[in-house]
C-alpha cells in the first residue's frame, strides 16, 4: 500500500493536470478534428471532406506568402534581438560600472514590462506619419511625410524593430549577468594569449555561454511565434497582406473575412505539426 | 636580457594601500620567489607586473623598458594560474595554440612547437581532449605548456600548486624546478609555501602587508632572518621564542628568561643592558643531553610528535611552549623529564620591540 506522503504529490497535481488537460488536449484534438470538415461560422452543420482543406492550403497564394512572411518575421526578430542582446550585454560588461550597470539594467527591463499591446500603441503613434516623434525629423528635413508602416518594404521590419526593442535590452540584461558569472581567470589567461578585446569575447567569452545563448535563442524562437497582438495592432497584416503572418492569416480566414473556421484550422495544425518537427530537429542538433 | 626591475612601486586600492615602495631587481634567469602569508600583496605584485593590474605609482620594468601603460599580451610574460584557467570549451592542443593564433603564427610551425612542448610535458596523450576529461596536476602541465610555448621573456607563477594534492604538488615541484634548470627563463613565482619558496628559489621576497621583509637565498633567510616575522615564518618545526632581559655580565651578557638565564658571549650580537629580547632557537638546533647545567632548558615532555626519522618534543617552560627535534629512535616517553642544550652560534636574537635581528651584519 502506497504511504499518504507518496501519494500527495499526486492528490496536488491531478486537479490541474486535469484542467490543463481540458483546456489544451481539447481544442487541439477538436481543431484537428474540424480541419477535415467544412465548417463554417455562418452555418451550424458540416461534412468531411478529408484532405481538401489541406490540398487547397497548397495552392493559396496567400498562404503562401504568409509562411514567408512568418519565416523572414522569425529569422528577423531571433536574429536582430541576439546581436543587440550581446552586444549590447558585453559593451555593459565592459563599460558600465557596477551601479551604472544595475541602473541601465533596470531601465532595459522596463520594455518587456510593458503589455505587447501597449507597446504596439506606443510605437505605432511614434511611427505615425505626421505626428509620430521618430518621423518627424525626416518630415521637418524633407518637407515629406514619411509612412514606415505602410510601406510594404518597410512595414515588417519596422514591427521587427519594437519586438527587438522589447526583447533585445531584456536578452542584454541577461547577457549581462551570463558574463558576470564567468570565471575571471579564462579572460585574463587570454589577455595574456595575445587576445584583443573582441577575440577575448568571440573565442573565450561567447563560446563559454553556448549554452545559456542558445536556449535563449530557443526562448526567442518561441516567443516570436506569437507576435499576434503586437503585428495585429500595428498593422493589421498590411500593407496589403505583406506583414500577414500565418496566424494572422489564419485568423483572418477563420474569424473577420470568411468565417471558415475548418479551412483556418486545418493551417492552425499545419503550424504545429511545422513548429514541432522544426523544434524538435533544431533542438536536437543544439545539443550536440 | 629580461630582468625585472621594480622601482618605488605603490598599489591602492581607493585609501587602502595594500603595497607601499616596493623596490626589487630581479636578475635574468633568475628564479625568484614571492613569499608570504595570504593577503601580504604578493598576489598583487605578480599581477601587476603582468599587467593584469593597475599600478597606482612606481615603475615596473621588463627587458630594461618600461611596461606600466603596457597591455599585457606587450610585455612579453606568461602566467600560470593557481585554478589553471584553462579555455574550457577548447581542446587541449587549442588551449596551447591559442596565444600562437592570435600571434599569427604560421600553422605548420604551430603544429611543430605544440608537439615539442607536449612532449616536454607528457601531454601527448591529452591533446584532443577537453580540459575536464583531465586530472588537476594535468591541467595544471597544461597551462605550463600554455605559457611556455609563447617563449616568454618571463614566467610567472600564481600559487600553480596550491590546488593540487600533497604528493602531486611535490612531483609538479620537481618539474618546474627542472624546466628552469632547461629553458633559464626568468622566473617570478608567488606561494604561501615555504616548502615549495626554498626549494625552488634563487632568491626569496619575503613579504608582509604590502612590504618587504627580507631578501636573500633559502639559506640565508633560513640562516640568517632578518626579522621576528621571518623567524618565526620559515623553518619547520616553527622556531622556538623565549622572552629575556640582558644584562652585562662582566666579558659576556646574560639573558635572564622567566624561569631561565642564559649566558652568552654576546659577541655576534650587538646588546644592550636592559634590553628586551626575543631569543629564538630552532627545534633541530636544540641538542638532548643528561642532566641540568648552564644552558640547558629542562621541561617535562608532554607531547611527542612522530616525524619519521624524527620526533618533535614539545616541554613547557615558564608558560611557553618549547620544540625540540630528536632522534625517533631515541626519543623520551610523555612525561620524561628532557634536557636540551644549544650552541650560541645558532641562537637568534630580535629585539622585542622592533621585532630585528641583533645579529651583527
Amino acid at each position: 500500500m502506497k504511504n499518504a506522503r507518496s501519494l500527495l504529490p499526486t492528490v496536488f497535481l491531478t486537479p490541474a493536470m486535469a484542467i490543463l488537460a481540458v483546456l489544451a488536449l481539447v481544442p487541439t484534438v477538436y481543431a484537428v478534428f474540424i480541419s477535415f470538415q467544412d465548417r463554417e461560422l455562418s452555418r451550424p452543420d458540416g461534412r468531411f471532406i478529408g484532405l481538401e482543406n489541406y490540398i487547397a492550403l497548397f495552392s493559396d497564394r496567400r498562404f503562401l506568402n504568409a509562411i514567408k512572411v512568418s519565416l523572414t518575421w522569425e529569422i528577423l526578430t531571433v536574429a536582430l534581438t541576439l546581436v543587440i542582446a550581446v552586444g549590447l550585454g558585453i559593451l555593459l560588461f565592459e563599460c558600465a560600472s557596477a551601479k551604472m550597470r544595475n541602473f541601465l539594467s533596470l531601465l532595459f527591463l522596463m520594455p518587456v514590462i510593458l503589455p505587447r499591446v501597449s507597446a504596439a500603441f506606443v510605437w505605432k503613434f511614434a511611427f505615425h506619419p505626421l505626428y509620430g516623434i521618430i518621423t518627424y525629423p525626416y518630415k521637418a528635413i524633407t518637407g515629406q511625410p514619411l509612412d514606415l508602416l505602410s510601406n510594404p518594404f518597410t512595414a515588417l521590419g519596422t514591427v521587427a524593430l519594437v519586438d527587438v526593442w522589447q526583447w533585445g535590452l531584456f536578452f542584454a540584461v541577461i547577457v549581462l549577468k551570463l558574463l558576470e558569472t564567468l570565471p575571471p581567470q579564462p579572460f585574463e589567461a587570454a589577455r595574456l594569449d595575445h587576445a584583443k578585446t573582441w577575440e577575448i569575447y568571440a573565442y573565450v567569452a561567447l563560446p563559454m555561454l553556448k549554452a545559456p545563448l542558445i536556449s535563449l535563442a530557443f526562448v526567442k524562437m518561441i516567443e516570436s511565434l506569437r507576435a499576434f497582438d503586437l503585428i495585429y495592432v500595428m498593422t493589421r497584416g498590411g500593407p496589403g497582406i505583406s506583414t500577414e503572418t500565418l496566424d494572422m492569416y489564419a485568423f483572418s480566414q477563420g474569424f473577420i473575412e470568411s468565417g471558415r473556421i475548418s479551412y483556418a484550422s486545418s493551417m492552425a495544425v499545419l503550424m504545429m505539426i511545422a513548429t514541432s518537427v522544426a523544434f524538435t530537429f533544431i533542438w536536437k542538433r543544439a545539443k550536440i | 636580457m629580461s630582468n625585472i626591475t621594480c622601482a618605488h612601486v605603490d598599489k591602492s586600492y581607493g585609501a587602502i594601500n595594500v603595497i607601499r615602495d616596493f623596490n626589487l631587481d630581479v636578475a635574468d634567469r633568475e628564479f625568484i620567489v614571492f613569499l608570504g602569508p595570504s593577503g601580504c600583496g604578493k598576489s598583487t605584485l605578480l599581477r601587476m607586473i603582468a599587467g593584469l593590474e593597475e599600478i597606482s605609482g612606481g615603475t615596473v620594468s621588463i627587458g630594461g623598458t618600461a611596461v606600466n601603460d603596457l597591455e599585457p599580451r606587450d610585455r612579453g610574460v606568461a602566467m600560470v594560474f593557481q585554478n589553471y584557467a584553462l579555455y574550457p570549451h577548447m581542446t587541449i592542443y587549442d588551449n596551447i595554440a591559442f596565444g600562437l593564433k592570435r600571434m599569427k603564427v604560421p600553422k605548420a610551425e604551430i603544429d611543430q612547437r605544440i608537439k615539442a612542448v607536449s612532449a616536454t610535458l607528457g601531454l601527448e596523450p591529452y591533446l584532443s581532449r577537453k580540459p575536464t576529461e583531465l586530472s588537476g596536476g594535468q591541467q595544471q602541465r597544461v597551462a605550463i605548456a600554455r605559457a611556455m610555448i609563447k617563449t616568454p621573456k618571463v614566467f610567472l607563477f600564481d600559487e600553480p600548486l596550491s590546488n593540487l594534492d600533497a604528493k602531486l604538488r611535490h612531483h609538479m615541484r620537481v618539474e618546474i624546478a627542472r624546466l628552469h634548470q632547461k629553458l633559464q627563463t626568468t622566473t617570478i613565482y608567488v606561494t604561501h609555501d615555504q616548502l615549495e619558496a626554498m626549494t625552488l628559489a634563487d632568491r626569496i621576497v619575503l613579504m608582509k602587508a604590502g612590504a618587504i621583509e627580507q631578501v636573500g637565498s633559502p639559506a640565508e633567510i633560513y640562516e640568517r632572518p632578518r626579522t621576528l616575522f621571518v623567524a618565526g615564518f620559515i623553518g619547520t618545526p616553527n622556531m622556538n621564542f623565549i622572552d629575556v632581559t640582558a644584562a652585562s655580565d662582566g666579558n659576556g651578557w646574560l639573558l635572564k628568561g622567566e624561569g631561565k638565564d642564559i649566558r652568552i658571549s654576546g659577541g655576534d650580537f650587538d646588546l644592550k643592558a636592559g634590553q628586551k629580547i626575543v631569543l629564538g632557537v630552532r627545534p633541530p638546533d636544540l641538542v638532548r643531553v643528561e642532566g641540568e647545567g648552564g644552558n640547558v632548558l629542562s621541561g617535562i615532555a608532554d607531547l611527542i610528535e612522530f616525524h619519521g626519522n624524527d620526533a618533535l618534543v614539545t616541554f613547557t617552560i615558564a608558560g611557553k611552549e618549547v620544540g625540540a627535534l630528536c632522534k625517533a629512535s631515541s626519543c623520551p616517553k610523555s612525561g620524561d623529564v628532557v634536557h636540551f642544550s644549544f650552541d650560541e652560534a645558532r641562537l637568534h636574537l630580535f629585539d622585542a620591540g622592533t621585532g630585528l635581528s641583533l645579529r651583527r651584519a
